[in-house]
C-alpha cells in the first residue's frame, strides 16, 4: 500500500512540476526546490517521514528564510554487502549520492548529469 | 492439516471464515433498525390516464416507500395560499408545500416569470408525511387535509394554517406558521402516536450546474456539516440527533431545522442518487422550516446558525470570512462590482509586504548581475547545475530574489475560495456593475471581461522576466493566455472580473518594479560614464 502510494506522490509531484509550475514559476528560494526536494524525498526516505520534511521545507520557503543550498535529509540503513565488494567493475550510472551526516542519516545530492535535464 | 493446504485454499477458507463471523455478528450483535432494508427494485407502476405521481421510489421504509396506487387523484389541488411580501406557497390537498413563488424582482427567470422553487416533476414535495404503517399509509395518501383558511397574508409575528386529517382512527393535526422571511414553524400532532417520516422535500431545481454544489446538507449534532452530493448517496447514511437537514441546489434551499432539540434524519436515494432527507417522527413533533434563497442577510436574521447552509465546498473556512469581506464592503459601495474590485486590491494589499520584501532583494541581487550573467554562460543547458550555483550565490550575498513556495501555495486555498463564494453567492443574482454588465453571476454577454482577462495575462506574462528552458512548458505558457479566455468565457462574470482585475494589479506591481530595475540601471550608467570623464 505504501508502494503505490509512495507511486501516486511522484506521479502528483511530477503532474504538478510539469504544469502547475506554470503559475508558480521561479519562485523557490532554495536548491533543489521544493518539489524537487519532495521528490528525493519520497524516493529515498520513508513516506511519512518523507511528507513531513518536505512540508517542514514548503513552510521554511518563504522571505523570512535565507533560502539557498538545503539538501534533503534521510534515514536508510545500507546493508553491508551491497557496497564495496560487490560493486562491478564497469562503471555504473550514478543518480543520487548518499552523504553520510552522522551515523543513520544521509544527505542525499543528485548527481550532475549532462544528459538530464533538470526540473524547476 | 492446515500446512498442506495450497495459499490459494487458505485465502478462501479466511474469506469464508470471516464472511460467516461478520453474518453471524450482524445477525445477533448489531441492533436491527426499524427502517427496513429498502428495496429499490421496486416501482409503483400507473397508467398514463391516471393522475396519481407516475413513479415514486424514494423512500425510506418498505411501507412508506410506495405511495399507494389508490392515492389521491386530484392530490395537487390547492386548498391554501399564503402570501407574503416577498413570496407565495400553495399547499396541496396532501398537507405539503406544492408551489413557492419567489416575489422580489431579482428572482425572475428569462421570460420574466416568478421563479417556482418546487419542481412538479420531483416528488416529494416538503412536508410531505409518509407512515411507517402500511395501512395508515395508503389512507393517508388517500384522504385529503382540510385546511382552516384557504387564503391567507404573511404578517409580522407570522401567520398560521391549520390543516387536519381524518383517517378511520387517527387524527392528524398539521399546524404550520409563516413569517415574511420565508421561514415557518411545523407542528405536527396525532391523537395516537404513529410512526413516520417528514421530508423538507426533494432539492430545489431551479439551478444546478455541475461547478457548484447541489444534493443534500446535514449539520449533525456535534455542528458537523455534511453535505451529500447528488450522486455520492448510499441510502445508508443516519445521522442522529441533527440539527439542519436540507436540500439545495446553487441558489435556493429548502430546509427543516431545530437547534434545541435534535432530530433524527435517514437519507433515502432517488433517481440517479440524488439523496431525499427524512426526519424521523412518532407522535407529536415541533420543527422549523425554510424555503426560499440562500441569501446571507436573510439566513442570519433568522437564525445566525441557519447560514451555515451556505455551503461553499472544502475550503468553507476561508471563502465564509472572504464573503463576509464583501458583503462588507458591498455596505459601503452599495455595488458588487466595485466591491469584488476592492477586494482584490485589499488582498493584494495583505499580500504586499511579501512581495516587497521581494522588491527589495530584486535591487541587491542587480549587484550581482555580472556574476550570474557568468553562471549562466557557463552552465547554458544544464539547468539543474545552474540553479545550484545561483542558489549557492544567492546564499552567499543574503539577496534571494525569489518569492518562496510558501506564499505561492497559500494563495491556491484563497483563489478556490474566492472562486466557489463568487460561484455560489445569490446575492450576486442579477447585480449590476457598470455599463454592460447587468448581472455579475452570468457571463458577461458580450465577452469583454473574459477577452481583457486575457489581455491583461498575456501582457503580465511578457512583462514578467521568466526563464523556462523546457520547449514544451514554454509553449504552455504561451498559449495559456488564449486558454484561459475560452475557458473564462461561460464563468459568471463577478469571477472574470476578479481575475481581470488581479491581473490589472499584478501589472502595475510589475511595472513598478521593472521601473525602480530601469532607474537604477540609469544610474549606474550615469554614475560608470561620469567615473570615465
Amino acid at each position: 500500500m505504501f508502494e503505490s502510494m509512495r507511486h501516486l506522490a511522484l506521479f502528483v509531484l511530477k503532474l504538478y512540476q510539469k504544469f502547475f509550475t506554470l503559475f508558480s514559476y521561479g519562485s523557490c528560494r532554495y536548491y533543489p526546490t521544493c518539489s524537487e526536494y519532495a521528490k528525493w524525498q519520497i524516493l529515498h526516505n520513508g513516506l511519512i517521514r518523507a511528507c513531513f520534511y518536505s512540508l517542514l521545507r514548503i513552510l521554511r520557503c518563504n522571505q523570512l528564510f535565507p533560502g539557498g543550498i538545503d539538501y534533503p535529509v534521510i534515514t536508510k540503513s545500507f546493508r553491508k554487502n551491497s557496497f564495496a565488494l560487490n560493486t562491478p567493475q564497469h562503471s555504473v550510472n550514478i543518480r543520487f549520492w548518499f552523504v553520510p551526516k552522522n551515523e543513520k542519516s544521509f544527505y542525499v545530492i543528485k548527481a550532475f548529469n549532462q544528459s538530464q535535464k533538470g526540473t524547476p | 492439516m492446515i500446512d498442506k493446504l495450497s495459499n490459494q485454499s487458505r485465502i478462501i477458507i479466511a474469506t469464508v471464515l470471516s464472511f460467516l463471523f461478520f453474518a453471524t455478528y450482524d445477525y445477533y450483535f448489531i441492533p436491527k433498525k426499524d427502517i427496513v432494508d429498502v428495496n429499490q427494485t421496486q416501482q409503483t407502476q400507473s397508467t398514463t390516464s391516471n393522475k396519481a405521481p407516475a413513479v415514486e421510489n424514494s423512500a425510506v421504509s418498505e411501507s412508506a416507500r410506495k405511495v399507494p396506487s389508490n392515492a389521491l387523484k386530484n392530490q395537487e389541488e390547492v386548498i391554501a395560499t399564503v402570501k407574503a411580501d416577498r413570496y407565495e406557497l400553495h399547499i396541496d390537498r396532501l398537507g405539503r408545500i406544492s408551489k413557492f413563488y419567489l416575489n422580489e424582482e431579482k428572482y425572475k427567470d428569462e421570460n420574466g416569470d416568478r421563479i417556482q422553487l418546487i419542481d412538479s416533476e420531483l416528488k416529494p414535495y416538503p412536508l410531505e408525511m409518509r407512515f411507517a404503517d402500511e395501512n395508515i399509509n395508503t389512507e393517508a395518501f388517500a384522504t385529503p387535509y382540510v385546511a382552516d383558511k384557504s387564503s391567507v397574508e404573511v404578517k409580522e409575528n407570522g401567520v398560521k394554517v391549520t390543516l387536519t386529517q381524518s383517517l378511520s382512527d387517527l387524527k392528524i393535526v398539521k399546524s404550520l406558521t409563516f413569517y415574511e422571511d420565508g421561514n415557518y414553524d411545523v407542528s405536527i400532532s396525532m391523537d395516537k402516536p404513529q410512526k413516520y417520516f417528514l421530508t423538507p422535500g426533494f432539492r430545489p431545481n431551479v439551478a444546478v450546474d455541475s461547478y457548484t454544489f447541489h444534493g443534500a446538507f446535514i449539520k449533525e449534532a456535534d455542528d458537523t456539516h455534511t453535505p451529500i452530493e447528488d450522486g455520492d448517496a448510499t441510502g445508508k447514511e443516519r445521522f442522529i440527533d441533527a440539527k439542519i437537514a436540507a436540500g439545495a441546489d446553487k441558489y435556493y434551499t429548502t430546509a427543516l431545522y431545530n437547534f434545541d432539540k435534535g432530530f433524527d434524519v435517514v437519507v433515502s436515494v432517488v433517481n440517479e442518487e440524488a439523496p431525499l432527507l427524512f426526519i424521523k417522527g412518532s407522535g407529536d413533533l415541533k420543527i422549523h422550516g425554510y424555503i426560499g434563497p440562500k441569501e446571507y442577510r436573510v439566513l442570519h436574521r433568522i437564525d445566525p446558525r441557519l447560514t451555515d447552509i451556505i455551503e461553499y465546498g472544502f475550503f468553507t473556512f476561508i471563502s465564509k470570512p472572504l464573503f463576509l469581506l464583501l458583503s462588507w464592503l458591498h455596505s459601503m459601495f452599495g455595488n458588487w462590482g466595485w466591491s469584488i474590485v476592492a477586494m482584490t486590491l485589499i488582498i493584494r494589499l495583505v499580500l504586499f509586504p511579501l512581495t516587497y520584501k521581494g522588491m527589495v532583494s530584486m535591487n541587491k541581487l542587480k549587484e550581482l548581475s555580472p556574476k550570474i550573467k557568468e553562471l549562466q554562460a557557463k552552465y547554458k543547458g544544464d539547468s539543474q547545475k545552474l540553479n545550484a550555483h545561483m542558489m549557492e550565490l544567492y546564499k552567499k550575498h543574503g539577496a534571494n530574489p525569489m518569492g518562496g513556495c510558501l506564499p505561492i501555495l497559500m494563495q491556491i486555498p484563497v483563489f478556490f475560495a474566492i472562486y466557489r463564494v463568487l460561484q455560489n453567492a445569490i446575492e450576486l443574482k442579477a447585480a449590476p456593475w457598470i455599463f454592460w454588465i447587468k448581472d455579475l453571476a452570468v457571463m458577461d454577454p458580450y465577452f469583454v471581461l473574459p477577452i481583457a482577462m486575457g489581455i491583461t495575462m498575456f501582457v503580465h506574462q511578457r512583462i514578467t522576466p521568466t526563464n523556462i528552458q523546457d520547449p514544451m512548458q514554454e509553449k504552455i505558457m504561451k498559449y495559456l493566455p488564449l486558454i484561459f479566455t475560452f475557458f473564462f468565457v461561460t464563468f459568471p462574470a463577478g469571477l472574470t472580473l476578479y481575475w481581470f482585475t488581479n491581473n490589472l494589479f499584478s501589472i502595475a506591481q510589475q511595472y513598478y518594479v521593472n521601473s525602480l530595475f530601469a532607474k537604477k540601471k540609469e544610474v549606474e550608467i550615469a554614475t560608470t560614464k561620469k567615473a570615465k570623464k
